[in-house]
């Protein structure tokens, strides 16, 4: 539902009445009854006075204090255990009211938002350059300085900082990548394969041994390699050498090459012959070239004419070896049509003919598509003919037109236009507040979203014709980029980043503690929780999967760790769970140790991760005031198991109102140790795994604490809402957010969780359809 | 940026791949005092551990000239009489002051600036310009880099770091202004390569290719200049500060390239695996970068602030940010201060690589400011009073060091700044919460 701002904020007027009309009833009693005693007065718990709320009701609070209040009393944190409980009857009025309440507050506030102008992360522009110039093997951004991290992800505008290293790293990559992109004379560098001496084996058995890295023949004998060419042209064969010298003259070294493979002669042609007259300390090069055509050979170097004579006194004999150092082969030495990427073809469209003004011709009519693509925007004649200007800087010089295209290619990776995400008004049509994405800004925010990587043709097209400010057309082209193997990368980022797993490559979990923990095992804690979400994704499944499943995915090594039996090999695959205890995200390996200290478990961090993300519940800070752990006041020591310790500080109701449910969660998952391998006991006392998340939500182990979450999902649903829709807009969510969150949520209830409706939720928003209009920011 | 001529990259790399033994810069070896030139001018170098230290065992009990080097600063004796410890300085814009928790996050973006942060995971990220970057200004420009920022972990990568504030706050302590971190470097190769470029070839085949990176940035501001007309003006923001690292990268493009010291082999491909060696060969680039002149200012976060790496190598296998929440266990206090020694190690090694490098009638080191500290004092208690604050070097003859001075308590730590910036000629007069200059630092 969209509506106008007047629209709105009659909504607001109504909801507001029939919420002020629950809440007057309700809450001042409440409050009154239940409240009060604790907060009220100068000194109120959790410095919350709740006295206004008799008198105004809801009214009287910020939304942050609703959305606490709500919390509390939802999970039953509040009022505290020990106190007496309200009428079932009152409490589920009172949050029917604060529902109600915050619904009104959200719809009044809502707008869809300003993004801020954000650059490229380094995953996107690797992304960006691979479909560009289809080289996938290049990732330059590998090189640039860290993405800082904002609200969870490294897509953020308001932190993707633009530092001077980082702009030196650009323009240096935008050489390269113009280089590797289009071949010119001036920096073509023949590929060359560097074999050393020790490398070459001997077929002759004349050998007399490798040395530092040489190949010595002490008698006539030969010595080979197999070389691989996969293109033809000329090539440059350049052998480092040295001798012994003795006798009247140099060690002779002759050069052949043969066919090798099944189906060729065994033919030796000579190619080259050298008298190697350097000696060992300063061994010298010596170099042939010669015309190959592409396929398999052997090179052979041959040492002809030993010498040998015996110094009859018995000391001194005269001796002619040859010590091969080093071969080379460089080539093909000019480029050909052959050698040229894709790229090439696509930026050089046409030969050079004789005409004199040629040059520029051809220059556009590569530059326009290629920079309609680069800059993912329709170009105008003016930006075409200002790039065609640079690639006439080679002309002073007397460079070659590739050269030219090289510079071009090089302004056009380094320009704001191609490392930005630019949205501009430029078809402006504000509706009040608020005005529409144009069709190539929703192909960028689509095509980033969904594939990390510019819009492909398909994309671009409807973009020009138009057609993506249709919703259908808009949302069958998310899920077909969804469906496309390019999604691989949104699969990783995301689930990297919300699931805090970056973090699994960083861990040092103590080797004595922990001696079976090493990268094999690392890699698979990744790979079972990758491959879980992307079976959910890619099966469509509902996402409460990652919640708690039958299934998993293990390979030998990750099952061997849980203790599961029947499965060999390293690859992962889907493997059905006898019992609960695995399955879900909870009970996974990676998430257990990244929530985990490097020496032992920690129940708070992993309670913290679930409620923060997962639940949507993030834990508010602890109170100003609040003693660490323990102190220097001479207390008795704390002994027993973690859980023991932790109970007794957990002893002070302040600390205990957060911690209650925090900890329970991590309880839960105690049977999971800092690596997330089962265990009974702990420094030697069983581990007691049964805890309460709230009132009537006892559970013990982790199978019934996963149960126990599937079971309520609303919070994860809207967390999970939340946290896509951040990492699809690159920005952080806000108040006016809300209603576009809430909506997103329950239309993936609606579809019991299925993620595809998910992505098609964020793709209808109105924070990702529209934007506010410049103007009442600062 | 990447002009200087690369003689021999390939091979200059395949040796480092050889022979992996520390120093890999052999730059750092003694070296012949300079021939008679312009005088060597003054460096500041900024190093910052996290998680606060161990104080009980960092504070000398005595003050003045003798005093005896309590365990955490027992690796720096041989620099004893180039050290000025500093006692009872504060950061108040580190505290809460109504910000509720988040003393890491804090902690650091305090620690060069004296501002209070905004509280914010990204939207209006804020703190202040940090008095490096005041440095800069001054001296940059008359060195190919302005500043150099180094670090050993690249910026966090997951969650939000600290309690609401964005990972931006725990990984950057070098601030160009009061909403631009400026991200630091962790691979040793592209230190390198900001310091003596990527180039190759002939000096006509440089000049062409200077001549080209001019003109590709000409089109990059047109470019921008163009795109600016259409932006509202939150974006127009952001692509200023793009404009801004353009301008500066193209200003570099102007100045002599400086080539590499011959001596200077073998910057790995990938950093060290290990801790110590990437440390150390961070302080060997510094070290160079100070040797040539490439830049006078440089920073160093020997950890991002709140870091949870463990350090096995010296048999602490716990994480230190766990660890500094010790609860006043004696045992977990030892080893607080065994993380602690092990950075001060370092910070020996970089002192022995600056006192190595001859100068005028001294070494490098008489002519540097070496920062060193913490913006938090004890890590179990997040205070920000008592911070352990070190400086070493002679300042060129600036600073009368050997000595340990306590100051009153509460002074700000931003009066030390605005007393360092003196010595850079930068006429400030306030930087963050300074009240003053700090006293009792002269020869």
């Amino acid at each position: 539902m969209r509506l106008g701002p007047l629209a709105r904020c009659l909504t607001s007027v109504f909801a507001c009445a029939a919420a002020a009309a629950a809440g007057d009833d309700v809450w001042p009693r409440l409050v009154r009854e239940s409240c009060l005693t604790c907060h009220s007065g100068e000194a109120p718990e959790a410095q919350l006075n709740l006295e206004p709320v008799v008198d105004a009701g809801l009214a009287a609070l910020d939304l942050p204090h609703l959305d606490r209040l709500h919390a509390l009393l939802r999970t039953g944190a509040m009022p505290p255990p020990e106190e007496p409980r309200p009428e079932a009857a009152t409490l589920s009025a009172a949050l029917d009211a604060l529902d109600a309440e915050r619904q009104r507050r959200a719809a009044a506030a809502a707008h869809p938002g300003r993004v801020t102008l954000r650059r490229l992360n380094r995953t996107q522009y690797n992304c960006t350059i691979r479909d560009l110039f289809g080289m996938p093997d290049l990732r330059p951004a590998d090189e640039f300085p860290a993405d800082d991290v904002g609200y969870g992800f490294d897509n953020i505008g308001d932190v993707l900082m633009l530092p001077p290293a980082l702009v030196e790293r650009y323009l240096v990559a935008a050489e390269r990548i113009a280089q590797r992109a289009i071949l010119a004379p001036e920096t073509y560098q023949p590929p060359s394969q560097s074999i050393e001496g020790s490398e070459f084996v001997s077929l002759d058995g004349v050998t007399a041994g490798t040395r530092r890295g040489r190949h010595t023949l002490a008698s006539s004998g030969e010595l080979a390699h197999d070389v691989s060419l996969a293109l033809g042209g000329p090539y440059e064969i350049a052998v480092t050498a040295s001798g012994d010298q003795a006798g009247d003259e140099p060690p002779r070294m002759v050069l052949r090459l043969s066919a090798s493979g099944e189906s060729a002669g065994n033919e030796k042609r000579e190619i080259a012959s050298f008298d190697v007259a350097a000696v060992a300390e300063h061994p010298e090069t010596y170099r042939t070239t010669l015309q190959l055509e592409p396929g398999e050979y052997t090179l052979w170097i041959d040492f002809v004419n030993d010498y040998y004579r015996p110094e009859p006194g018995g000391q001194g004999a005269e001796d002619r070896n040859l010590h091969l150092h080093a071969a080379e082969i460089r080539g093909p030495l000019h480029i050909s049509q052959a050698m040229t990427p894709e790229s090439h073809r696509r930026l050089i469209v046409s030969a050079p003919s004789a005409a004199s003004d040629d040059w520029d011709e051809r220059a556009r009519a590569g530059l326009r598509p290629f920079v309609r693509r680069a800059y993912r925007r329709a170009v105008d004649d003016e930006e075409v003919e200002r790039l065609v200007a640079v690639t006439r800087l080679a002309q002073p010089n007397g460079e070659s037109f590739e050269r030219g295209m090289q510079l071009a290619v090089t302004a056009v990776l380094t320009s704001p236009q191609f490392l930005f995400h630019v949205e501009r008004p430029a078809e402006r049509q504000a509706v009040g507040d608020r005005e529409p994405l144009g069709d190539y800004e929703l192909a960028n925010r689509l095509s980033y979203f969904l594939w990390s990587s510019m819009p492909d043709d398909e994309l671009l097209a409807l973009a020009e014709r138009g057609r993506l400010r249709d919703p259908q057309v808009l949302d069958a082209q998310a899920q077909r980029l969804l469906a496309d193997p390019r999604s691989a990368t949104f699969l990783d980022s995301f689930a990297e980043q919300w699931l805090h797993l970056r973090e699994l490559w960083r861990l040092t979990p103590d080797p004595k503690r922990f001696p079976d923990f090493d990268d094999e095992l690392r890699a698979a804690m990744w790979g079972e929780t990758r491959a879980l979400f992307e079976h959910v994704v890619r099966q469509d499944l509902s996402v409460l999967d990652l919640i708690d499943a039958d299934y998993t995915f293990l390979n030998e090594r990750l099952a061997r760790h849980y203790g599961i039996e029947g499965v060999s090999g390293p690859e992962l695959r889907k493997v059905p769970l006898a019992d609960r205890r695995r399955g879900g995200l909870l009970a996974q390996a990676s998430v257990l140790s990244v929530t985990s200290n490097p020496t032992r478990t920690s129940p708070v961090k992993r309670g913290r991760w679930v409620l923060e993300q997962l639940l949507g519940e993030p834990p508010p800070a602890p109170p100003p005031g609040v003693p660490p752990l323990a102190d220097d006041s001479g207390k008795k020591e704390l002994t027993g198991t973690l859980r023991q310790r932790m109970e007794q500080h957990r002893a002070d109701p302040s600390c205990a109102v957060c911690h209650r449910r925090m900890d329970a969660v991590g309880f839960g998952l105690e049977n999971f140790d800092a690596i997330g391998a089962w265990r009974e006991a702990d420094g030697g006392a069983v581990i007691d795994a049964s805890a309460e998340l709230g009132p009537g939500q006892a559970f013990a182990g982790p199978a019934e604490l996963k149960a126990l979450l599937r079971r309520d999902p609303a919070g994860f649903y809207r967390t999970l809402s939340q946290k896509l829709l951040t990492y699809a807009l690159g920005r952080g969510l806000e108040l006016h957010d809300r209603l576009a969150v809430e909506k997103i949520a329950s239309g993936l209830a609606a579809a019991d969780g299925r993620f595809a409706r998910l992505v098609s939720e964020i793709v209808a928003s109105e924070p990702f359809r529209f934007r506010q209009t410049e103007g009442d920011e600062p | 940026m990447t002009f200087a001529p690369r003689v021999s990259r390939r091979a200059l790399l395949r040796g480092a791949g050889a022979s992996l033994a520390l120093p890999w810069l052999e730059a750092m070896r003694p070296t012949l005092a300079r021939a008679a030139g312009p005088p060597d001018p003054l460096r500041l170098a900024v190093l910052f551990v996290p998680n606060g230290i161990n104080m009980a065992d960092w504070t000398p009990a005595d003050e003045g000239a003798d005093f005896a080097l309590p365990a955490v600063l027992e690796p720096l004796a041989a620099h004893r009489r180039r050290l000025l410890v500093l006692t009872g300085l504060t950061h108040d814009k580190a505290r809460a002051n109504g910000d509720g928790p988040g003393d890491h996050a804090r902690s650091a973006a305090c620690f060069l600036t004296g501002c209070q942060p905004f509280k914010t995971d990204g939207a209006k990220l804020r703190a202040g310009i940090s008095f490096d970057q005041v440095a800069a200004q001054y001296v940059g420009p008359r060195t190919r880099l302005p500043s150099l920022e180094l670090g050993i972990e690249p910026g966090a990568n997951a969650g939000n770091c600290d309690s609401g504030y964005s990972c931006a706050y725990s990984a950057n302590i070098s601030w160009s202004s009061a909403s631009r971190p400026m991200t630091k470097v962790v691979a040793p190769r592209l230190v390198f390569e900001r310091l003596f470029g990527d180039g190759q070839g002939a000096p006509a085949e440089r000049a062409k290719r200077l001549a080209y990176r001019q003109s590709v940035l000409d089109h990059v501001l047109e470019d921008a200049s163009r795109l600016e007309a259409q932006l509202g003006r939150g974006d127009r923001r952001k692509l200023d500060e793009y404009l801004t690292s353009v301008r500066d990268v193209e200003r570099r493009l102007t100045l002599n390239e400086a080539d590499p010291p011959a001596d200077a082999v073998g910057v790995p491909e990938r950093p060290p695996a290990d801790y110590q060696e990437h440390i150390r060969l961070m302080c060997d680039l510094m070290a160079l970068a100070f040797r040539t002149d490439t830049t006078r200012v440089c920073t160093f976060m020997l950890a991002n602030e709140g870091s949870n790496r463990s350090y096995q190598a010296i048999g602490v296998p716990e994480g230190h940010h766990d660890l500094s929440h010790h609860g006043n266990d004696e045992a977990k206090k030892a080893k607080i201060r065994d993380i602690n020694r092990f950075h001060t190690a370092q910070l020996a090694y970089l002192l022995d690589r600056l006192a190595q490098c001859a100068e005028g009638e001294g070494s490098l080191l008489d002519n540097a400011l070496v920062l060193y500290g913490s913006g938090i004092s004890d890590g179990n208690r997040h205070n920000h009073d008592d911070l352990p604050v070190l400086l070493a070097g002679g300042g060129r003859g600036t600073i009368r060091s050997g000595r340990h001075v306590r100051y009153a308590d509460e002074t700000p730590l931003s009066n030390l700044f605005l007393s360092l910036l003196d010595r850079f000629d930068a006429p400030i007069e306030r930087l963050g919460d300074s009240t003053q200059r700090l006293t009792g630092l002269e020869a």
